[in-house]
């Protein structure tokens, strides 16, 4: 009264096309090679000009869609001009600026503030990171208060900072920095927090010391939840940095953009506001399209894993 | 020191007893094993036999409790049920990788890790990155990649458990192959009573709750099987007889 053994191991029962007698090595050779052609996968791989016109197309169309509605508006309604300028007004005033060469100056210097205050944050985040996710003790101590002042709007030091610092750069870096170290820091841990933990093992394994493992194995592993982190950091540097430019006017504190937005607003020039909002916006994508999105996309696609969205 | 045997064994446990935390269950009892160099041993049990517990204290990953292990050869290459390919590097760079901390000079990592996959029939896909690779393929780079850390025991804790039948067969043949060419001591985990009559020399059959070794089998080595072949069948019916024994005892 055996058991029916193909009950016990039902996966067992291999078939097989070849031969039952002994099979040369060749053999199992193409035997493999067959295999794998079966089960490779295919590459699904787009095209890099039907993807930049996928991602590209749709929004171009929509935003051309949102100024001919305003437009139409403006024809149509007539509204009085200093409350709700026409995509006209706001071109000009883009244009007037452009022509005096406060555009530039503006661009250049936030650019080049958010820029090295971002590098900043890059330099104190990446060992604050590390430090927080390989001492315990450290994690504990410290880890609610970092996340904490993730939440805070760094916006909040602006007025510390300028009693400390009075209206200098170094206020404006201080707001950055509160704004960016935070989620850079927090972006390295959580991305060390999600490494498998049989990664780690292989590398034990492999025969890997304390360094080693960190450089070679974990720190390559964390390198998506690192990137987000620093991607977060980005846009929270930029947006401190608009603030405190807002806020802290005068002094040595150079004209960036969030002074040109100040300025239009003290003069009642709605056009110049409204124009600034969109340099300020502008300024941001591109720096996510031309900076963020390509690393972030060749990361991903490297380990198998797509983007989310089209970029 | 006594006088030595002719043939040191490769791996010697001795006692070993494991709990986790200090008054935990006791996963493994009292296992005393030796295992011959270029050995073939397949450790077989229900879940929760702590055979995976067991390979883990062999690899140096887990403590014993009680006991000793010895692995003569100093330390051990590991294979795990997914493969655990680094997904930021390639397949030959993954093979690289083990070849970098083994203190292989870099001008020879490139063409020795070639080497290594084409002992799996994998050369061709050097390029290729983990997530492009089938799980069999995948499972093969893992195999040519603890074959680069040139250890004389190879521990594999069912590796193959996630694979269809059909590639299963197949990566079955591949290691057996590599078996016999490379000369390794190799101890298999698995819950597969077949793919343990067809791969093993000796088949160590172990009780749960706690871990023992309940039997062992030694098959006479004449040439490849096949795991259709009448031997394993008969073998098979046998060893799942007192594993069924083995599992009922714990029903009480």
């Amino acid at each position: 009264m055996p058991p029916d053994t193909t009950t016990v191991a039902p996966q067992s029962v291999a078939p097989s096309g070849a031969p039952a007698s002994g099979r040369p090595a060749d053999d199992l050779r193409t035997l493999e090679s067959g295999l794998d052609a079966l089960q490779a996968v295919p590459s699904t791989e787009k095209g890099s000009v039907r993807r930049i016109l996928e991602g590209v197309l749709p929004p171009v169309l929509l935003l051309a869609g949102l100024v001919a509605v305003w437009q139409l508006y403006v024809v149509i309604a007539r509204p009085r001009p200093d409350l709700v300028p026409g995509p006209l007004d706001v071109l000009g005033a883009l244009g007037t600026a452009w022509a005096d060469g406060r555009l530039q100056l503006a661009v250049l210097t936030s650019l080049e503030r958010g820029g090295v205050g971002f590098l900043i944050a890059v330099a104190i985040g990446t060992p604050l990171g590390l430090l927080l996710a390989e001492w315990r003790p450290l994690r504990l101590a410290l880890g609610p208060l970092l996340s904490g002042l993730q939440v805070l709007p760094s916006v909040a030091w602006v007025p510390a900072a300028i009693i400390w610092f009075g209206l200098s750069d170094a206020t404006v870096y201080f707001v950055v920095l509160m704004g960016a170290v935070p989620s850079i820091a927090n972006g390295l841990v959580s991305g060390i927090d999600q490494v498998p933990p049989q990664l780690r093992r292989v590398g034990t394994v492999l025969g890997a010391g304390r360094i080693q493992l960190a450089t070679l194995v974990v720190l390559p592993a964390a390198l998506p939840g690192y990137f987000s982190g620093l991607k977060q950091g980005w846009a929270f540097s930029w947006r401190s940095l608009m603030a405190a430019e807002i806020i802290a006017m005068g002094g040595t504190i150079g004209f960036g953009l969030g002074s040109m937005l100040q300025q239009s607003r003290e003069l009642a020039d709605l056009g110049s506001v409204l124009a600034t909002i969109l340099l300020i916006l502008g300024v941001g994508i591109l720096v996510e399209l031309a900076v963020f999105a390509p690393i972030e996309r060749r990361l991903l696609r490297r380990r198998g894993l797509t983007p989310g969205g089209i970029r | 020191m006594s006088a030595a045997p002719a043939v040191l064994p490769a791996i010697r446990i001795t006692a070993l007893g494991k709990r986790f935390g200090a008054d935990g269950p006791l996963v493994l009892d009292d296992v005393t094993l030796s295992i011959q160099p270029g050995e073939f041993v397949c450790l077989l049990g229900a879940s929760g036999c702590g055979k995976s517990t067991l390979l883990n204290i062999i690899a140096g990953l887990d403590a014993p409790s009680t006991g000793t292990v010895t692995v003569a050869s100093g330390s051990a290459a590991v294979m795990f049920q997914d493969a655990a390919l680094f997904p930021w590097l390639t397949a030959g760079r993954n093979v690289e990788l083990a070849l970098k901390l083994r203190g292989v000079p870099r001008d020879k990592r490139r063409g020795k890790a070639l080497e290594l996959l084409d002992v799996v029939n994998l050369a061709d896909a050097a390029s290729k990155r983990p997530h492009e690779l089938s799980g069999g393929m995948r499972q093969r780079v893992a195999l040519a990649r603890s074959l680069a850390q040139d250890r004389k025991v190879l521990l594999m804790d069912e590796p193959f458990a996630a694979l269809d039948a059909i590639t299963r067969d197949l990566l079955h043949e591949e290691l057996e192959r590599v078996w016999r060419e490379t000369g390794r001591t190799i101890v298999f985990v698995t819950h597969n009573v077949r793919e343990a009559a067809r791969l093993g020399q000796r088949v160590l059959l172990m009780s749960s709750r706690p871990g023992r070794i309940a039997n062992e089998w030694r098959l006479a080595d004449d040439g490849p099987r096949r795991i259709e072949s009448p031997e394993v069948s008969r073998l098979s019916i046998e060893i799942t007889e007192q594993l069924r024994r083995e599992i009922r005892r714990n029903a009480a």
